[in-house]
């Protein structure tokens, strides 16, 4: 009975609000952005945990979206989870990639921002444009350098050197023949350097915001350029360090168009190249009879993991300091 | 961006192994990225960086612009269109996003309605949301409400431009707010108490002052479209460059080095924008771009 009450007063005060809102002239300004994440972000979520309790396959709106089958497709993915091999794989290479990306991506944002401190201006702005360059990329082409550079055959770069320098007589099949560390490796490679130009971004703004006073008086002290780093740098970039961490961890588990090409073009093994995320893609598109259902329910599952971890990142981003009250309001 | 410099005390020696070093990490890009280009201006791939197999022609660039994508092979497609549709869609999100980015931006900067806090949280939110969720929720809409036979490229177009443009929406507008933070009350203040509505202040007022914000949203939006894979391989009914490529670098026919030269095609804004617009590229990464 009191939850019936009080669902009776959240809603009016919801209602409420919404006139409230539509009233007021900041609708005006956000009815176009509203509408698109409306009709492109809210309701296709919706849509997706919707599908995750139907049978849809092929596309076949007309026979299968209107069943519910409540929550087979769940029980499927658990069970492919535990027993079909390829699922497994996907699953740990999601662990590993997620893991071993998010550290190079944080120490090398770090290492970066702090190697550039001790260059002169024009030193430092050209490192920053090359490790910009991967981000601003057509994905299409990046994945098609990374393709030659590991191909399989002596045309690869990789392979050429290793040949030439005489440690290898024939040429070696990283992704696919090293199985797993080899696929990993690239896949790590590939999306490490995407992801590093946010560290080093991050970590460059908030150097430039340490007083300088402090880096001065340890110089005429004597510091070397190690000491500045551990004694003065790094202990002020602790919280931008969280922050890049918890920032990249969701990005890299929702991450999977720098991954699509790399398993497609057969670059990498498909089951120890592609992660949880790119596996809903294939899934529901791509692999000959394609299962929408299930990509929609293991899809849900990896919403639930990186939600709570969204959460965390407000958190600890101190999301109330953020939000500071407006400006300009008579 | 560079920041603040360390003081002039540091001693130049190892100032000059550090750049070393980094220069040394850095290799590997450079050399991918130059040989792809370098393959395209030449008759066999250089990717195994023999230099004998260096041989300069401008052949696969008269193919490309041919739309000959073999070499004896009568395969023929229309490579212009095929820019022309890339455009499209990157100067489609372009617009929009700009457009969508510079009103939400202000009213999250300047005014204080019902829901600001819930509307901020949403953005950040969003920004975190598994891309490949989503997509399968949108190609139902998309199934949904697909139109007749005839109507079916427009419509992908159309239905390509807002879906990729309100996945940028969050962004954008966090670029936006910046921007709008930055300029002083007090301008506008005084169009307001002499009766002036909101949007002929932000239209008359804002706007021509935030011009370097304007722009850079703008490229942010443009390069957003203009890299994008995922969406106009699954929706867009006409292929664009990056679908071109997805299908011919291992592709039996294909000619690799004309493969080479249609990659450097579509990399040439990213590297114009490089050349000529690195203060813009700085900005819109600070306000940081998925990845």
């Amino acid at each position: 009975m009191v939850g019936i009450k009080l669902n009776k007063i959240f809603f009016h005060r919801l209602f409420n609000n919404l006139v409230e809102f539509f009233r007021s002239d900041a609708s005006r300004f956000l009815f176009p952005a509203l509408f698109l994440v409306l009709v492109f972000y809210i309701i296709p979520v919706i849509i997706s945990v919707y599908l995750s309790f139907t049978p849809l396959k092929n596309w076949n709106i007309d026979r299968y979206a209107g069943e519910i089958i409540g929550f087979e497709n769940y029980y499927k993915f658990f069970y492919m989870l535990t027993h079909d091999p390829s699922v497994k794989a996907v699953f740990l290479t999601t662990i590993v990639f997620v893991a071993l990306t998010l550290t190079v991506n944080v120490l090398g944002g770090l290492g970066l921002a702090i190697a550039t401190y001790f260059m002169s201006e024009k030193a430092a702005g050209g490192t920053q444009l090359i490790w910009l360059l991967p981000r601003m990329t057509p994905i299409a082409v990046y994945s098609m350098i990374w393709y030659y550079f590991f191909h399989p055959s002596s045309i690869g770069t990789l392979n050429s050197i290793l040949l030439h320098l005489g440690l290898i007589d024939k040429p070696i099949d990283f992704g696919q023949g090293i199985i797993p560390w080899g696929a990993w490796a690239i896949i790590v490679f590939v999306n490490g350097l995407v992801g590093v130009s946010y560290g080093m971004i991050v970590f460059t703004s908030a150097i430039s915001n340490i007083p300088k006073e402090l880096v001065i008086a340890a110089r005429v002290d004597g510091a070397s350029n190690w000491e500045i780093t551990r004694r003065i740098l790094i202990p002020l970039l602790k919280w931008h360090i969280i922050y890049v961490t918890t920032w990249q961890l969701l990005s890299l588990i929702t991450t999977y168009d720098h991954l699509f090409l790399l398993v497609k073009w057969g670059l990498v093994n498909r089951d120890y190249g592609t992660t949880w995320s790119l596996y809903i893609y294939n899934t529901a598109f791509q692999l000959g009879e394609t299962d929408q259902g299930l990509a929609a329910a293991a899809g849900v599952i990896l919403v639930l993991v990186s939600s709570g971890l969204g959460l965390l990142t407000l958190k600890l981003m101190g999301f109330e300091k953020m939000i500071k009250p407006p400006r300009g309001d008579i | 961006m560079p920041g603040m410099r360390d003081v002039e005390i540091r001693s130049r020696s190892t100032e000059l192994l550090i750049m070393c070093i980094v220069f040394m990490l850095s290799l590997p890009v450079i050399t991918g990225y130059a040989l792809i280009i370098l393959s395209s201006f030449s008759r066999d791939m250089v990717t195994n960086l023999d230099p004998s197999a260096f041989k300069p022609t401008l052949t696969n660039w008269i193919l490309l612009f041919h739309g000959r994508t073999a070499l004896f092979a009568g395969i023929r497609v229309n490579i212009w269109g095929i820019v022309f549709n890339t455009l499209i869609v990157a100067l489609g999100i372009s617009l929009l996003v700009t457009i969508t980015g510079a009103l939400t931006g202000y009213a999250i900067s300047r005014m204080n309605f019902h829901g600001r806090k819930h509307i901020m949280a949403l953005l950040i939110l969003l920004h975190a949301f598994p891309g490949s969720v989503l997509v399968v929720g949108v190609a139902f809409i998309y199934r949904l409400f697909m139109p007749s036979y005839t109507y079916v490229v427009y419509y992908s177009f159309f239905f390509v431009i807002l879906a990729r443009a309100a996945i940028e929406i969050p962004m954008a507008t966090w670029l936006m707010k910046g921007f709008f933070d930055m300029i002083p009350w007090e301008i506008e203040w005084s169009a307001i108490v002499d009766g002036a509505s909101r949007i002929r202040v932000w239209w008359k007022i804002l706007l021509p002052l935030i011009k370097p914000g304007l722009a850079a949203v703008m490229l942010f939006g443009f390069l957003a479209g203009w890299m994008d894979l995922i969406y106009v391989r699954t929706f867009l009914a006409e292929p664009t460059l990056a679908v071109f490529i997805e299908y011919n670098v291992h592709a039996e026919y294909a000619y690799l080095p004309l493969v080479a030269a249609a990659g450097t095609l579509y990399l040439l804004p990213t590297i114009l924008f490089f050349l000529f617009a690195q203060k813009l590229i700085f900005t819109i990464s600070v306000s940081g771009i998925k990845g």
